[in-house]
């Protein structure tokens, strides 16, 4: 085995260390929210004052818990739903034709991603409420598929990217008119990107925080809300076993993810 | 010649063909434009309501809070640009949201590129997935959790305090520090980073590494004057996406923080939602809108745009 193909001690010792480090402060959040919400006392302390699966028991039996999960559910739903064909119909035409102004609709279409969170969740809220649907679920739905369209569109435009123009045209040299090559051809190609883009917006908008505090009231508050609530009073396990929730949807959407178009999908370059 | 039975074709052809019909009865005399333009309309309009709301903010940025009836003064003035100017309190969360910026993007990426190098060039498809899943996991938990997460370990009866007693020191106050939310944000940051680096390093083939390190180069060397030019695009992608959602985060400040070091965002909602000051809360969102995206089109264009990944073949 000549040298050349042997990582010197030196440098896998320092990228191990840092990935390592980084392992540990990625998994280690998740890690103590699953064991705090096995605990038998009262409040979140270490050592553990035993285990216990009471904090499960109380949450399932809590209703505003579970009204504010399905709240969630529902949000992240309708933002699929919108920003699934707004993003693919997008991703597709940005991709395959030489569209006049390009750049600055690259950029126009960016600014969900430039503009602050703060500014474009403040925005969102003056202009619901003057318009009357401010305290209405399917608005924050909207607005998660608002800010999270760039996403859709770079999960879509990453396979239409690895698409070969020339299948399309075989298509049509084989006689198959527009509509069909595009459900056909350009759909299906393209529905790994599609695939991951709809995860990816269904989990971002269950998950969204800031707009959801901003465009939600005490009638309608969604899960991220009402843990952020609780936890600025005080600390304690059924927290953690509500936290889980999250826990669980992150590994059944990676699970998804994977079997569906694989997570090395992430690492490829166009 | 008698009609095909309705049972010739199947019926999914019959819907394609009427699908045909229809496109081809409504076919425009320039379709290169029409269809497009098409296909382009929902994203523009959903983004069209992000737009909209801001030029809502701008209106409302103009008009300074009566304090005698506590409602928006009626004449349009640039009164509360000028509060943000005069308040010293104001510079000084703008200031402390910069520098946390700055930090958080050095730190990130210094932790982002060995992972994203690591699970690249990584032989075991085995690994490569531990890597990938320890990523995503986090990504998709979110924030609010993951600062739980955070407040248990950090906390006065944490897990680190524990550890920390349990050798015969006092605990340490580690949770409501500046320290702290820097620490809160990296994390939360390096999803980000190690998603948007690791396909730049894909794209540098393996073997340039060998040929340095062939003509003499030590691993260190080969890695700063190789790998690290040829990753630049990422990095500055990176550093970019890592750097402005650091500069306008608001749940990590806020839980980690307790309130004792507010950004920027959380000095809006305040503006907003504690002091009931609309315009001035509209006109510190819009200056921070500002900044960011300056810093943004500054770096851009000393590094070159495109690297943000959403220029497809026809933008080349």
């Amino acid at each position: 085995m000549s040298a050349a193909s042997t990582s010197p001690r030196g440098k896998r010792l320092v990228l191990w260390a840092v990935v390592g480090f980084d392992l540990l402060i990625l998994a280690l959040p998740t890690l103590i929210v699953l064991g705090a919400s096995f605990t038998a006392g009262n409040i979140v302390t270490f050592p553990p004052d035993g285990l216990s699966l009471q904090w499960y028991e109380k949450v399932v039996g809590a209703y505003e818990l579970r009204q504010a999960f399905w709240r969630s559910l529902w949000v992240a739903v309708v933002c699929t739903l919108i920003s699934l064909p707004a993003g693919t119909l997008a991703a597709i035409a940005l991709a395959r034709w030489r569209i006049a102004f390009g750049r600055s609709l690259q950029v126009y279409l960016l600014l969900p991603f430039t503009v602050p969170l703060i500014a474009s969740g403040i925005g969102m809220m003056l202009l619901f409420g003057r318009i009357g649907i401010l305290g209405q679920l399917w608005p924050v739905g909207l607005a998660c598929a608002v800010i999270n369209l760039p996403f859709m569109i770079w999960a879509v435009g990453a396979s239409v990217n690895g698409l070969d123009p020339d299948l399309e045209n075989a298509a049509a040299n084989c006689g198959a008119p527009p509509v069909q090559t595009f459900l056909t051809v350009t759909l299906p190609a393209v529905m790994p990107g599609v695939i991951t883009g709809a995860l990816l917006m269904f989990v971002l908008a269950f998950n969204e925080f800031l707009v959801s505090l901003l465009l939600v009231d005490a009638r309608i508050v969604t899960l991220p809300v009402l843990i952020y609530n609780s936890i600025r009073s005080v600390i304690t396990p059924d927290l953690a076993a509500v936290s889980v929730v999250y826990i669980v949807v992150a590994a059944l959407a990676i699970r998804a993810l994977d079997r569906l178009v694989g997570l090395d999908l992430f690492l490829r370059s166009k | 010649m008698p009609r095909p039975s309705r049972t010739a074709y199947p019926l999914s052809w019959r819907l394609l063909d009427a699908a045909e019909a229809v496109v081809g009865a409504m076919r425009p005399k320039r379709p290169e434009i029409v269809v497009p333009a098409l296909f382009l309309a929902p994203a523009i309009l959903l983004v069209a309501v992000l737009v909209w709301g801001l030029a809502g903010m701008v209106g409302d940025s103009l008009h300074v809070l009566d304090t005698a009836t506590f409602l928006p003064a009626a004449e349009a003035s640039l009164g509360n640009y000028a509060q943000l100017a005069d308040r010293p309190i104001y510079a000084t969360v703008i200031r402390r949201s910069l520098v946390a910026g700055v930090i958080v993007t050095a730190a990130t990426l210094l932790l982002a590129f060995p992972y994203a190098y690591v699970m690249v060039r990584t032989s075991s498809s085995g690994l490569r997935r531990l890597l990938l899943i320890g990523l995503f996991l986090p990504f998709f938990i979110g924030q609010v959790v993951r600062a739980y997460g955070w407040l248990i370990i950090l906390g006065n009866k944490g897990i680190v305090n524990a550890a920390i007693t349990a050798l015969g020191f006092e605990p340490l106050k580690l949770i409501y520090t500046y320290e702290t939310i820097l620490f809160g944000l990296v994390q939360y940051m390096l999803p980000f980073a190690v998603l948007l680096i690791a396909p730049a390093i894909t794209a540098i083939s393996e073997e340039m590494e060998m040929a340095a390190a062939s003509l003499g180069a030590n691993w260190w060397r080969g890695f700063t004057t190789v790998v690290l030019p040829l990753a630049r695009p990422g990095l500055i992608a990176a550093g970019v996406v890592v750097f402005t959602l650091t500069l306008t985060d608001f749940a990590i400040p806020n839980i980690l923080g307790g309130g004792t070091n507010d950004f920027a965002a959380n000095a809006i909602y305040d503006a907003f939602f504690r002091i009931s000051d609309a315009g001035l809360g509209a006109a510190l969102a819009l200056v921070l809108t500002f900044i960011g995206s300056t810093i943004v089109g500054v770096i851009l264009a000393i590094a070159g745009a495109g690297t943000l990944g959403l220029g497809g073949r026809a933008g080349k």
